[in-house]
């Protein structure tokens, strides 16, 4: 087993003005673990999330990628890298239809300054995408404009759309925002299935959730790590009591 | 009867190039006279390099003149002052505005959204301003003249290029092959790229693309259409004004593309027809030409965003849907 | 290196910083409408040269400047409001280019409503009388007019300056810019500060028109170089900041100025490249990105 984690936060802190969001903060990740970032609003859960997922550069501090520093690189190079990111807004291509969606997530990989070739050529994308989109059970809406698509089944697009540059660490922010308990069971259940195959990283709000599935926590507390550790630990730590009943 | 408009609609769209391209083979027997074919046909190519742009990509550039004059002056200047042949006009011309939309490009690409509209204009600027300066080359005020091809030379034949009629024809060739290229690239994986980028920047760039580096690409390539219908702008003029440098010559192309439909294959040569038509009727009605056409733009803007011949193709669609028509 | 004497310089400089202040004002009204609205007024020209003109009418008509100089932009901004109400504000939802689209339709509708009313020629202008002559400065003659247009930009930024920062309204104002929600919950109609603002922004760029009247040439086609000139300032000094567009624009206008001193033919050019230069280094602007005023 490699002792370089995959993913190293060193004294992370991220300043807009003068207001905190992130404040020296430093965790690692290794390979293959399934660990989700909880904490009450305003803790900093989303800043974190940015700053390892390209949307910010922290404003001090490193971000290290499998040993190799990636602070502040461009947004676009981390799919190339392996990173993945799902949004906590939904963010699809919504006049797209759901397979071209993958597709174009797919193109990144082989064609994408190809100028010639018409599209219709390339067969093994295409199967690949319906491939994709059969292991997040979307297949049957295939054609359909991901703008009309369900709540739900938009956020399932997007861990489709996400694994396309088949990542070696997915990063979801919030994925189960907005879904009825039926929605939320069934994400569960992907991500449970996607964790088995590489590190899953989530921002999350909902305890409940997160601790049936994941076997590491991480609290933040207005910006600064409060506790990391498993389930269990969180759940009898006086701290984290204090910081989620103590909000009004 | 539906059912055959359907299928023969379908497949126009499938074989948008062929579609375009036989329609305007028969052009110039519609219009009233074969100089307005001849411009349409060459104002419709630079409206469809600046619908790459805006219409396929959604980046509204202000400076497109800056392409259409460029190749003018570039396919003049090779011909007026160094005795080119016309083809190597041609290809000076779109070479040289393919390398000033790279610059410009990379410039302008720097900034987003409505800062991109300011920054193209006033780059679209310099370059009036440097080719108005250097009136040695290029006859400052007074544009550039003499710009003189009477005969396309081919192997074998001669074709009388002072003939209107001639001249759509040969122009026409041109056409074809940037608009052959054009849909290939829009059916290209580059231009699902280009379409993700309009539909949402930053999905695109979560993806993992280079955004900055795909704009600018589809900047050249807008670029290298639009000064092509400058040289043949030039050769059929055979003088290059001055103000095909100036913004309001790129207004011009925003509102051929919002008039016949941006983002389709066929709406801005529909913009560059309804324009220019209704150009030379209004200016022999009143002097008011200006106001009329931005009485007509803010109309359009308000009522008919899609323009006429996108508005068009929609209803096609939604009458389709309801009939339950398929291909 | 050019004979240039120190006198000639400060005087040229002195002339940059009057043009600078018409500049300045063009880019303050454009980065008002930017800012609360998010839309690039394209008849920002225009309503210079209306202005213009109407300054030119008034002062024609009444012989009294500062009449003109009230009426001018209330008729300007009158004029903006309207066309906020019934030809902008139907495009808010729609996306960012329509309304800057329509904007541009707009100016060539009021180009040829001048040309209408007032022939294609344009109308002579000249300074005003109470305003003619030159003031000695110590190291030269300039003229006082130029001074006045010095002096009364100042005036008109420092009263912007208190409305936006002092003011009830200036915080509304300040705050729609920022989070239009927020505004909307307190009660307040935001389409109503959305239609001042505009109607400010319009009155700034007819009253700067109305300034620079006696200082050029006034027919139709005055406002188009200036909106070219217009954005130049507000990429220069970064869209949507005050101090910035007071900055930009004195600057641009200084090295216009001095230019035209050295190498007169690229004076034009040497703005446009001066933006370029920015947009390398630093292409939000010297003050970009920043909230409406800070």
């Amino acid at each position: 087993m490699s002792s370089t984690p995959i993913l190293e936060v060193r004294h992370a802190s991220r300043f807009y003005g003068k207001f905190k969001a992130l404040s020296d903060v430093s965790v690692s990740f290794r390979a293959g673990e399934l660990t989700a970032i909880i904490g009450p609003n305003g803790a900093g859960k989303s800043t974190f999330f940015n700053v390892i997922s390209g949307g910010v550069p922290p404003s001090a501090g490193q971000v290290l990628f499998q040993g190799q520093d990636i602070t502040g690189i461009a947004p676009h190079e981390f799919a190339r890298l392996g990173i993945a990111k799902s949004f906590q807004i939904t963010n699809v291509f919504k006049h797209l239809s759901a397979h071209e969606n993958v597709r174009v997530a797919l193109q990144m990989q082989t064609t994408r300054f190809q100028l010639l070739r018409p599209r219709s050529h390339y067969r093994e994308l295409i199967e690949r995408a319906d491939t994709l989109l059969a292991r997040v059970g979307l297949q049957a809406c295939r054609d359909k404009l991901a703008g009309d698509l369900a709540h739900g089944q938009q956020r399932s697009l997007e861990v489709a759309m996400a694994l396309a540059c088949e990542p070696k660490l997915l990063l979801m922010d919030e994925p189960t925002a907005g879904m009825s308990p039926e929605e939320t069971l069934v994400m569960m259940e992907l991500i449970r299935r996607l964790a088995q195959e590489r590190t899953v990283i989530l921002v999350e709000h909902k305890m409940k959730m997160v601790m049936g599935l994941c076997s590491r926590l991480i609290v933040l507390h207005h910006g600064e790590l409060l506790v990391d550790g498993t389930p269990e630990e969180i759940r009898n730590n006086a701290e984290v009591k204090r910081v989620y009943l103590g909000q009004g | 009867m539906n059912k055959h408009l359907f299928q023969f609609i379908a497949l126009a769209r499938q074989h948008r190039v062929a579609a375009a391209l036989l329609f305007l083979l028969v052009f110039p027997f519609l219009m009233p006279y074969d100089a307005l074919s001849v411009n349409i046909l060459i104002f419709g190519l630079y409206a469809v390099g600046f619908n790459l742009l805006f219409g396929y990509t959604g980046m509204l550039s202000f400076g497109h003149a800056a392409f259409l004059g460029v190749g003018s002056y570039l396919a003049g200047i090779t011909v007026v002052h160094a005795g080119w042949p016309w083809w190597a006009a041609i290809l000076a011309g779109v070479a040289a505005s393919s390398l000033v939309g790279l610059v410009i490009g990379f410039l302008a690409i720097r900034t987003r959204g409505i800062y991109f509209s300011m920054v193209t204009l006033a780059l679209g600027q310099i370059v009036y301003y440097v080719f108005y300066k250097a009136d040695h080359w290029t006859g400052g005020e007074n544009g550039l003249r003499g710009v003189k091809v009477e005969f396309i030379d081919l192997p074998g034949i001669s074709i009388n290029f002072l003939d209107p009629l001639n001249k759509y024809y040969v122009i026409y060739v041109f056409v074809a092959l940037a608009l052959w290229f054009l849909s290939r690239v829009l059916s290209s994986p580059f231009g699902a790229v280009i379409e993700a980028i309009r539909e949402n920047e930053k999905r695109a760039a979560a993806c993992g693309y280079d955004v900055a580096r795909a704009k600018l690409l589809v900047f050249v390539l807008s670029a290298g259409i639009c000064g092509l219908a400058g040289t043949l702008r030039a050769l059929h003029l055979s003088v290059v004004p001055i103000d095909s440098l100036h913004y309001l010559q790129s207004g011009q192309a925003v509102m051929m593309c919002l008039l016949g439909g941006m983002g389709t294959f066929f709406g801005p040569f529909v913009g560059a027809a309804v324009f220019l038509y209704l150009e030379d009727v209004v200016t022999n009605l009143t002097r008011y030409w200006m106001g009329v056409v931005g009485i007509v733009f803010m109309v359009f803007v308000l009522f008919f965003p899609k323009g006429l011949w996108g508005t068009l193709l929609h209803q096609l669609e939604r009458w389709q849907g309801r009939q339950g028509g398929a291909a | 290196m050019l004979d240039i004497s120190p006198q000639l310089f400060a005087l040229q400089l002195m002339t940059g910083i009057a043009l600078g202040a018409i500049y300045a004002l063009l880019a303050i009204g454009l980065s008002l409408i930017f800012g609360m609205l998010t839309v690039v007024n394209f008849a920002h020209g225009a309503f210079f040269m209306v202005g213009a003109f109407l300054g030119v009418h008034f002062l024609g008509i009444t012989g009294n400047f500062w009449f003109s100089l009230l009426l001018v932009p209330l008729a300007t901004g009158a004029i903006g409001l309207v066309c906020e109400r019934f030809l902008v504000r139907p495009l808010y939802g729609r996306g960012i280019d329509y309304p800057l689209l329509l904007t541009f339709g707009l100016s060539y509708v009021l180009i040829d409503v001048m040309r209408f009313a007032f022939g294609i020629e344009g109308l002579p202008s000249s300074t005003p009388a109470a305003l003619r002559g030159s003031v000695s400065l110590g190291f030269g003659h300039f003229p006082l007019y130029r001074l006045f247009l010095i002096g009364a930009t100042a005036a008109i930024v420092l009263a912007l300056w208190l409305f936006i920062e002092k003011t009830r309204y200036g915080l509304i104002i300040r705050a729609g810019s920022r989070d239009p929600e927020i505004v909307r919950v307190l009660g307040i109609d935001i389409s109503r500060v959305w239609l001042l603002v505009f109607g400010i922004g319009t009155a700034i760029a007819g009253l700067s028109g109305l300034l620079a009247a006696p200082t050029r040439a006034v027919n139709p086609e005055m406002g188009i170089p200036i909106l070219a000139e217009s954005f130049v300032v507000t990429v220069v000094g970064g869209m949507g900041s005050l101090p910035g567009a007071v900055v930009a624009g004195l600057l641009v206008g200084i090295v216009f100025a001095m230019t035209s001193l050295v190498a007169p033919e690229y004076a034009e050019l040497s703005i446009f490249v001066l933006m370029a230069v920015v947009l390398l280094i630093r292409p939000q602007g010297f003050f970009g990105k920043a909230g409406l005023m800070s």
